[in-house]
């Protein structure tokens, strides 16, 4: 029975200047864009994002748990490889639809990740626990152990037992 | 997962997102609504000192609107 093997290399990837081989001006973002300034662009997205379909779409898209960020710059990306405006304007028109989705988000009462903050703000930097660790050790080289646990034998195990009527010794 | 959200690692829209200050940017004149049905009403409400000419602005006031309207719509206005 054939396995299906997944650890194969991804060997489908474009080679080095494959992108050089195509006729000049045959892609659409190597011509000019069909939304020239901002508000153009921007009202491309507004309507495009009205639709009912899409604003489904979009609501699946965040209860995954994809963020707000990552969405639009994939949205924006599109824009500009279909030719319809430039990679500075979809960059400049980012906020906006950012704002978009999460107000689209809102609305549906979805539970989103902006992607605005920086996820590891809270979380203990990995280099403080290694430099934490490494002191650590350094101090436990210095430590005696054997004198340390022989001190311990040394001392007395004397039990006193309490109450007005306590045997004593 | 990178960094501020993107698979890719830098995402130059978090960056212009966070540098929309769109709280303290100046305001435009709201319409006076004085006197009778036919008083004069200025048309222009503009903010004199904004660059209506720069696409940033133009950007940060598109974003301004819809996020009054999200606000309102959390505040349970809309």
């Amino acid at each position: 029975m054939a396995m299906l093997e997944t650890n194969e290399p991804m060997l489908d990837g474009p080679i080095p200047g494959e992108s050089l081989t195509a006729e000049l001006g045959a892609r659409p973002w190597q011509s000019p864009p069909q939304y020239a300034n901002v508000d153009d662009v921007i009202d491309y997205y507004m309507s495009r994002m009205s639709q009912e379909d899409f604003m489904v779409q979009l609501v699946d898209v965040l209860e995954m748990g994809a963020p707000v960020s990552a969405i639009a710059n994939s949205i924006q990306l599109s824009g500009v490889m279909q030719g319809l405006h430039t990679i500075d304007s979809g960059i400049l028109v980012m906020p906006v639809i950012m704002e978009m989705i999460m107000m689209l988000g809102d609305a549906a009462g979805v539970k989103y990740e902006s992607g605005i903050d920086n996820p590891n703000k809270n979380k203990t930097r990995t280099s403080l626990l290694a430099k934490v660790a490494m002191e650590y050790d350094k101090k436990l080289e210095e430590v005696d152990i054997k004198e340390a646990v022989e001190e311990k034998e040394e001392e007395p195990d004397v039990q006193y037992s309490s109450g007005l009527m306590a045997r004593r010794k | 997962m990178s960094m501020y959200g993107s698979t890719r690692g830098y995402n130059p829209g978090v960056t212009m997102y966070k540098n929309m200050d769109i709280e303290n940017m100046p305001k435009d004149k709201q319409p006076s609504s004085d006197g009778g049905l036919l008083s004069r009403k200025s048309m222009n409400t503009m903010n004199k000192n904004m660059n209506y000419s720069n696409p940033a602005i133009r950007v940060a006031k598109q974003m301004e609107v819809i996020r009054n309207f999200r606000n309102s719509m959390k505040n349970g206005d809309a």
